[in-house]
């Protein structure tokens, strides 16, 4: 195999499980065992689906002055955005906190709840292909920075409620980023490449 | 000096850069997940720079065009991006104003500055240690996303803070520019290829090059 930094040649020994091989020339991180890794990735993105159902159903944050209260939802943020004149901004939230996260999560589910039991799914390669280059545009921890300082912003202005919603988000980050963590890049595609045969 | 290790590109192979599977790039298709074989990211340099100049670009729009304006009973209150920083370092929430700060103004300026730098010393432009070089590409590939807090919270203030003639709050120009500027280094970022930093020791130290790296697909 080669790096992927410096295209150095190396040989693919195996490593123990939760250790990583690094790269004899740039110090990159070659390839890593990640242990239970199938099981880790397939338990991380369930459980990501299901909040996302929650995020998206239930309010995020409550605010109230004046008497008035108005409603937060990840949605509803993206929509007020393409109502108010800037669609292209609208469009952009809503991909990277709904779009990328669902297909982060569902395209992980769909690869390797499968290969638990040794099958590919039907398509599975152009699934797995599609995750890699969906991950950078998943931003919900940053979002979720963006939370906190809005609500540094509001805090004199108004009253404000956590919504269930909110704490479902913050789940969902932690999940999204121990799927995430769970790929073991070679393993995956060894195991597609077997299945597939 | 010790010789160095072999590199893919000497043997003809490539690698994959979705499966990370070893193949000759005679193949064309990597065998395993049917991505396109590139020895190098084709026209690395030449994209980077590009994005790179279109960030630059749309930097001082979204810098100096308000992101959001605030309208109170009447009064409009537009606000950029440093304002904003500077609002909460006044309301003395200084970790806040550090956060905004580094995340929206330091990180996009640091990207497009040292992408340029490493556009250039893949050019042959300026000479550095290829290992810091890269240190310097993971970390802006790691950093890029976080400047798009403040889209996020333009976002959400604009969501809630919906009060008719009493508050509200509307995204200004700003805050397009802002957003264009941080999608722009994500992808500058994505299309350069650290490995030409490498090719570059090959380059310098043989005395007549084979063909410049950058050239090839």
């Amino acid at each position: 195999m080669a790096c992927h930094f410096c295209d150095t040649l190396h040989e693919a020994v195996p490593v123990p499980e939760g250790t990583a091989a690094r790269c004899k020339r740039c110090g990159v991180v070659l390839y890593q065992n990640r242990p239970a890794s199938l099981v880790r990735v397939t338990a991380f993105s369930l459980t990501a689906l299901v909040l996302m159902a929650i995020v998206n159903t239930f309010p995020f944050l409550t605010m109230e002055a004046n008497g008035i209260r108005t409603e937060l939802s990840l949605a509803h943020a993206a929509r007020e955005l393409m109502r108010e004149g800037t669609p292209v901004i609208g469009w952009g939230v809503a991909l990277f906190t709904i779009i990328a996260p669902l297909v982060m999560a569902g395209g992980m589910l769909y690869v390797c709840a499968p290969l638990l039991i040794g099958r590919a799914a039907p398509g599975a390669r152009h699934v797995a292909r599609w995750l890699g280059r969906t991950e950078p545009w998943n931003m919900i921890e940053v979002f979720l920075l963006g939370v906190l300082v809005s609500l540094m912003k509001l805090g004199k202005m108004a009253d404000l409620y956590f919504g269930v919603g909110f704490w479902a988000f913050a789940a969902l980050m932690l999940c999204m980023a121990g799927a995430v963590a769970g790929i073991d890049r070679n393993e995956l595609w060894d195991r597609l490449e077997v299945a597939a045969e | 000096m010790i010789p160095h290790p072999p590199r893919a590109i000497d043997q003809g192979l490539a690698n994959c850069h979705v499966c990370g599977k070893l193949t000759p790039v005679a193949k064309h298709h990597c065998p395993r997940c049917g991505t396109a074989l590139h020895l190098r990211k084709p026209a690395s340099l030449q994209r980077t720079a590009a994005l790179l100049l279109a960030a630059g670009a749309l930097y001082l729009p979204a810098n100096l065009l308000p992101v959001m304006t605030l309208s109170e009973l009447g009064d409009i209150m537009a606000s950029t991006i440093l304002e904003g920083m500077a609002e909460f370092w006044r309301r003395q929430a200084y970790p806040i104003a550090i956060v905004i700060f580094v995340a929206s103004i330091m990180i996009p300026l640091i990207k497009i500055v040292a992408l340029t730098w490493l556009c250039a010393a893949a050019n042959g432009k300026v000479y550095s240690s290829p290992r810091i070089l890269g240190r310097i590409y993971g970390f802006t590939e790691l950093l890029g996303r976080w400047s798009m807090v403040d889209i996020f919270v333009v976002a959400i203030l604009v969501a809630l803070v919906q009060f008719g003639a009493y508050m509200t709050v509307t995204p200004g120009p700003g805050a397009l520019a802002f957003a264009g500027v941080v999608v722009l280094t994500m992808f500058a970022a994505m299309n350069f290829d650290p490995r030409l930093l490498w090719d570059r020791l090959e380059i310098s130290k043989a005395p007549d090059p084979p063909q410049p790296p950058a050239d090839r697909e």
